[in-house]
């Protein structure tokens, strides 16, 4: 059982913004761990019609427990079909996805994606990572991407270690002339702010920041030069009481993606 | 010297002396062969697993991953591979990360990869230090549904498909197989990316039932089997249980890899376990986080943790005996049909394997 009365933690935070990012009677396409909890939460609150669809093929499930891979059965849960795999992205190509939720390692100034390396030499990387997974395939073909990590000068950098899935790749109208499907990333969410591209350029842009955090503090936290809004910045919207009730006792109550890790 | 012409790039980045060696993997015309001189009679085909591994897997063939990751994966037969000591296999990594044990016995020195880890439960260390070190040569850099396009071009019977997935990104920088071409029927530019069907030389799928014949049923997500069974060279079937024919027929409607694709029909019950298998058990959640958390602090950690449920146990019976034995089937069985909405449902509370905290308990 969680502590109900605990303030609500980065993690909680982060599930509630990618949350509202989701509108109801949507198809939503969600990659592992916290937008599993923010596709969830946003079922049980403002958007009880979404379709929730997972990349090994489950789609449409009965909520049960937190799925703990994109395979697991709770992504399939009395479905009324399963994709096999290729069927399952061809949905987005197609046009049946509106949106997508997905994490990165490093993500750079026109919101492309690394999930693959750290480091420059790909045969002795510093870190080699997962690789793309379904990772590629959202991107390169979802309607709306919504990017989701965490923030520090070594994860939001000028250019990515190794381009995983393109974003806006050079920025500007270099997406589509590279063939790709669909806008690209709509917003990059991290625990500190939201952001979404210039319209024309395609660079970063601050869009709302999280109470407590001024523009200078979330620049310092980015590795390269971050486009500044017209007017005030507004406030993320953060997580109400009623809905971090929610997660901790309806979605994630064994805080399998909403605990902070104890080290 | 090699059939194709490879992205040249890519070979050039990958640095592949000799890319013959990626061949196999593409030619259609090799794998039409096999498929043709394969015994196509309805005959019972039921052997051992140690048969049908010794007979069906042979040094460097190209072998596939099948199901998804840690869901009917055909966990038993990849631990008798290993123990048979096969060299040199080429390992399609995706959607999974068991190329990762292949490697550590260096039975496979070659991947084909499109995701190494275990989602939440951590990256895979052994991995990223097997590359280091030279054990394991990355042929070719996938998304999951540049694979799953390739497999599934196989099955259509086609040479390949054009994809929208990968363009623009490093991936097709770094796969000698994907070639970046223009739509031929667009008259303004409108890049694609040819992915060549695939053909693996061997595949092991653990279904639900098959008959003797291998008929061969799957329920739950069948992610990439279906395909993969057709395009294969060769393939072996393992079953949680042998039924008759006619249960295939009349109760087994869906997802059926018909008998004529099958070389060896295994009855192999737990054939999925430490893994989950829809319907049947849930996964080890302490296995996998003990195999990562454990076993990714260094190579001696990997090979202590792999020699005592690969080496140390002689097959799948023995395997489930150290998981917790018949408490562990019941609860596994409980466990899973609670997450499919098939009981009511349980507190999946659990003791997590971490570093400083193993409770000796994998269920």
């Amino acid at each position: 059982m969680r502590d109900l009365n605990a303030p609500a933690n980065p993690l909680e935070v982060l599930a509630y913004i990618i949350a509202q990012q989701i509108s109801d009677h949507s198809v939503v396409y969600i990659g592992t761990g916290i937008p599993m909890v923010a596709g969830i939460l946003a079922k049980k609150t403002h958007a009880p019609n979404i379709t929730i669809v997972y990349e090994s093929g489950g789609q449409d499930p009965i909520e049960g427990d937190m799925p703990w891979s994109v395979g697991c059965p709770f992504t399939w849960r009395k479905s009324p079909t399963t994709m096999e795999m290729s069927y399952s992205f061809a949905q987005c190509y197609n046009g049946y996805v509106d949106m997508g939720f997905l994490g990165f390692a490093q993500v750079d100034m026109y919101g492309n994606v690394n999930t693959h390396m750290i480091g420059k030499d790909f045969h002795k990387p510093a870190v080699r990572m997962t690789g793309s997974g379904g990772n590629n395939d959202l991107s390169s073909l979802t309607e709306n991407m919504v990017l989701v990590g965490l923030q520090t000068p070594d994860k939001f950098l000028e250019k990515v270690d190794f381009v995983t899935s393109v974003g806006h790749l050079t920025g500007g109208n270099s997406r589509k002339e590279a063939g790709l499907i669909g806008k690209g990333p709509s917003a990059v969410i991290s625990p500190w702010g939201v952001y979404d591209f210039h319209p024309v350029s395609k660079r970063m842009r601050v869009k709302t920041l999280t109470p407590g955090v001024t523009f200078d503090l979330a620049q310092q936290l980015t590795g390269f030069e971050l486009l500044k809004p017209e007017g005030e910045i507004p406030d993320t919207k953060l997580i109400t009481p009623e809905a971090l009730k929610i997660v901790r006792t309806e979605v994630d109550p064994r805080g399998v993606f909403t605990v902070m890790p104890t080290g | 010297m090699a059939k194709y012409l490879y992205n040249e790039e890519a070979v050039a980045n990958l640095r592949l002396s000799d890319t013959s060696v990626l061949d196999r993997l593409v030619d259609f015309e090799s794998a039409r062969a096999a498929h043709l001189k394969k015994d196509h009679s309805k005959k019972d085909k039921r052997m051992s697993l140690a048969e049908a591994v010794s007979t069906f897997v042979q040094d460097g063939d190209i072998m596939t991953d099948a199901g998804f990751s840690y869901v009917r994966t055909p966990h038993q037969a990849f631990n008798e591979v290993i123990r048979q000591g096969k060299k040199n296999l080429q390992m399609i990594g995706a959607p999974n990360t068991n190329q990762t044990f292949f490697i550590n016995y260096g039975v496979a020195a070659y991947s084909h990869n499109s995701y190494t880890g275990a989602e939440m439960r951590g990256i895979d260390k052994s991995y990223d230090r097997a590359l280091k070190a030279g054990r394991v040569k990355i042929l070719s850099e996938w998304s999951h549904g540049g694979v799953a396009q390739g497999f599934k071009a196989a099955q259509l019977g086609t040479p390949g498909v054009f994809s929208k997935q990968m363009l623009g990104s490093d991936i097709v920088r770094y796969n000698p197989y994907l070639k970046v071409m223009q739509h031929p029927l667009k008259k303004d530019k409108d890049p694609v990316v040819f992915v060549p069907a695939l053909y693996p030389d061997v595949a092991i799928i653990h279904c639900h039932v098959a008959d003797k014949y291998g008929n061969a049923y799957i329920y739950g997500p069948a992610v990439n089997d279906l395909a993969v069974a057709a395009a294969t060279r060769k393939l072996i079937i393992t079953a949680e249980e042998i039924v008759p024919e006619s249960d295939i027929r009349y109760n087994r409607q869906g997802q059926i890899i018909p008998f004529f694709y099958a070389d060896a029909v295994v009855e192999l019950p737990f054939g999925a376990v430490p893994g989950n298998m829809p319907g049947c058990y849930y996964w080890s959640r302490q296995w996998w986080e003990k195999v990562m958390r454990f076993g990714g602090v260094s190579d001696e950690n990997m090979m202590i943790f792999l020699n005592e449920w690969i080496m140390g146990t002689k097959n799948q019976f023995e395997f489930v005996d150290k998981l917790g034995g018949a408490k562990w089937i019941a609860e596994a069985r409980r466990q899973t049909k609670a997450a499919e909405g098939d009981n009511e449902d349980i507190d999946f509370s659990y003791e997590e394997y971490t570093l400083k905290n193993d409770s000796g308990l994998y269920y």
